[in-house]
């Protein structure tokens, strides 16, 4: 078994590669007539994929985390709303207080992404999280939220523009400043994320068996959910809200290492940042020089996806 | 069978409240109009105004020509107009949509109908599909919404002859996102995204009698379409063997409902963008009120609908004042939790 892990592994590790390096000399600016094709290279095509692999991990962990933890194969950061809980309380520091530092982006994200997922946990609270009515609830309290969003927008006409390419999950405009932000958020979380393989693996034998080997079912759901609704907020924080990657990264990586959590926690992190990455490049390259969201693309493939998954689920 | 139907819809019992809510209705609607007619302005608009329009209306045939009159005659009126026929419109489709399928959550913007719409809308709009460019605009937004509704049905385990409550709910959401995502891409490819951006999250801005024109044959024909076989989904009501052996073909009777729905949203979409969760909200509300007798609930919602987009428009216009926000935002606002207490809740009837 483990030859397949380190195929898959050294595998998806090229395509990431690949995409990145055909990312960095592809785009609307021509390196090879143009002064300053270096500076381009550096502090913007680089930053752009360095973000993108970065945010695409740490969705893929968290959709894989929450699909672990609450065994529902539907669920995913922005299909329960917590994306769009981070996003809105993103948007609301942006636009009412404007004065505060960018520091302050990450950890107001992650407060609102873990009062969507308190509300949503409380709304479920009769129903003992039936999957189809949890992505239900969820994917209401997402419109909800969004809807919040929007009237903030519109009420705040004069900050709207850099808010509004920030909401649509995209990666233009972004620089080394939220790249170190995002990697010292992710310093921290992937370890411990790592650590909790063993605990996701028991408590997908089922709680009863999970519990009479020791390990508490609660606690693991509890921590794994934290960690889950937080890899998202930062990810939010710095990209926007880029739709369906969460849910997909995990199916994928699933299908190509198995059920172990050892290896599905980082094959579906690899599988996240391809898909973001490619999602990414294929926006700023399709229709240069326009640039269309990468949340556009997400949504593109993700959507049929889930609709597959509909057609496949039987847990009704 | 007459007996047999009364007491199946539980005719007699609800008569009299029903009269009350009709007249309650009424009187919340007009309140609605004449508030949303002169509210929310910069300019001093009073409903003494108003008033003098309509006497000059009914007596000279045409209005005063200061400034006041000329805004309310020629802005406000037809906003007003339009937010109440699409307002009714959106209701009735939703109260055939949750009899036809017997799902409670069943709506025109939660099943896809209003995504489609707006997807072929701006697929025409922008000349993307030169074919579709030449059709009367209210036929390609149909066409989005009955090829929506027909995906989610097939989604939904329409094939298999099982309709899922949950099921279609999902499938119309996802589709939506879908189409929301292709729409996005026209829009930013064509550059036309600023002004298109605010229809897209359903506004009444920039409405005017010609809009007014363009609506209310469809949104009428489909009303009286809805009230005409109002009788039949009672019927359908108990079951698609006991329609049958009553002499009501079932999958006829869908057809005929679906084709109203169709144009319905297709109208609704055309002229104010997408409009969420007044399908859903409504016909729910009403039921509680006067009932599951089609005959009295498709008018009541249809009033209920009118009243609250025109208490909406009201409410978007103070809400960021002066600047004016989507009222699809407002109705998403106060409907989605209403949607999330009626899903969680958990009483689905299939």
């Amino acid at each position: 078994m483990i030859n397949t892990q380190w195929r898959t592994t050294v595998i998806l590790l090229t395509f990431i590669l690949v995409t990145a390096v055909t990312g960095l000399f592809t785009g609307n600016f021509n390196l090879s007539t143009a002064v300053g094709s270096e500076w381009i290279i550096n502090n913007i095509r680089l930053a752009r994929i360095v973000l993108a692999v970065l945010a695409g991990a740490a969705l893929g962990l968290s959709g894989c985390l929450i699909q672990g933890v609450i065994r529902n194969p539907l669920a995913a950061p922005d299909l329960i709303g917590v994306s769009a809980g981070a996003g809105l309380a993103a948007t609301a520091m942006l636009l009412l207080f404007p004065d505060l530092s960018l520091f302050w982006l990450m950890p107001m994200a992650i407060i609102g992404a873990l009062v969507t997922l308190l509300l949503l946990l409380w709304l479920m609270r009769n129903h003992s999280l039936n999957p189809a009515r949890l992505v239900l609830v969820g994917i209401t309290l997402s419109i909800w939220l969004t809807a919040f969003t929007d009237w903030l927008l519109v009420s705040h006409p004069q900050q709207t523009n850099a808010a509004l390419i920030w909401l649509t999950g995209s990666l233009w405009g972004r620089g080394w400043q939220q790249i170190w932000m995002l990697l010292t958020a992710l310093l921290i979380l992937v370890p411990v994320t790592l650590t909790l393989s063993l605990k996701l693996n028991l408590l997908a034998l089922g709680d009863e068996t999970a519990e009479s080997l020791g390990s508490s079912v609660l606690q693991t759901r509890k921590i794994s959910l934290f960690l889950a609704v937080t890899l998202a907020a930062v990810s939010v924080a710095v990209c926007g809200a880029l739709s369906f990657v969460g849910l997909i990264a995990p199916h994928m990586a699933r299908l190509l290492v198995g059920g172990n959590h050892r290896y599905l926690l980082p094959a579906a992190a690899m599988t996240g940042a391809l898909l973001v990455l490619l999602a990414d490049t294929t926006a700023r390259t399709i229709a240069a020089p326009l640039e269309l969201p990468a949340g556009v693309f997400t949504a593109l493939i993700g959507a049929p996806y889930f609709l597959f998954l509909l057609t496949r689920y039987r847990g009704w | 069978m007459t007996l047999k139907y009364a007491a199946a819809t539980n005719l007699s019992a609800d008569r009299i409240p029903a009269f009350s809510v009709f007249v309650l209705f009424v009187v919340l609607l007009l309140a609605g109009m004449a508030c949303a007619s002169v509210g929310g302005s910069t300019f001093n608009l009073t409903h003494q105004q108003l008033a003098q329009i309509f006497t000059d209306l009914v007596t000279t045939g045409s209005v005063a020509d200061d400034l006041a009159t000329q805004l309310i005659y020629s802005i406000r009126l037809p906003r007003v107009m339009i937010a109440a026929a699409v307002g009714a419109a959106l209701a009735i489709a939703g109260a055939l949509m949750q009899g036809i399928t017997r799902n409670p959550l069943a709506s025109p913007a939660l099943f896809g109908l209003n995504s489609g719409a707006a997807c072929m809308l701006v697929l025409a709009e922008t000349g993307m599909i030169p074919l579709l460019s030449q059709l009367p605009l209210v036929l390609s937004t149909a066409t989005g919404a009955a090829f929506a509704g027909v995906t989610v049905l097939a989604l939904g385990g329409g094939l298999r002859g099982k309709l899922h409550p949950t099921r279609m709910v999902l499938a119309g959401i996802a589709l939506s996102a879908l189409l929301l995502a292709i729409t996005r891409t026209v829009l930013i490819l064509d550059e036309q995204a600023q002004q298109i951006l605010s229809w897209l999250a359903g506004s009444l801005t920039d409405v005017g009698w010609d809009h007014w024109q363009q609506l209310w044959p469809w949104i009428l024909s489909g009303i009286i379409a809805s009230i005409c076989i109002s009788h039949k989904l009672n019927i359908l009501a108990l079951g698609d063997e006991m329609a049958t052996g009553l002499g009501t073909s079932a999958w006829a009777l869908r057809l005929w409902a679906s084709l109203a729905i169709i144009l319905l949203t297709a109208t609704g979409v055309a002229i104010t963008g997408p409009i969420s969760f007044v399908g859903l909200l409504v016909p729910h509300l009403s039921r509680r009120l006067v009932g599951n007798d089609y005959r009295i609930l498709i008018p009541v919602s249809a009033l209920l609908g009118a009243a609250l987009l025109c208490w909406a428009d009201l409410l978007s216009r103070y809400m960021a004042f002066p600047s004016e926000t989507p009222v699809g935002l407002v109705t998403a606002l106060i409907g989605a939790p209403c949607f999330i207490w009626l899903a969680s809740r958990g009483q689905e009837r299939t």
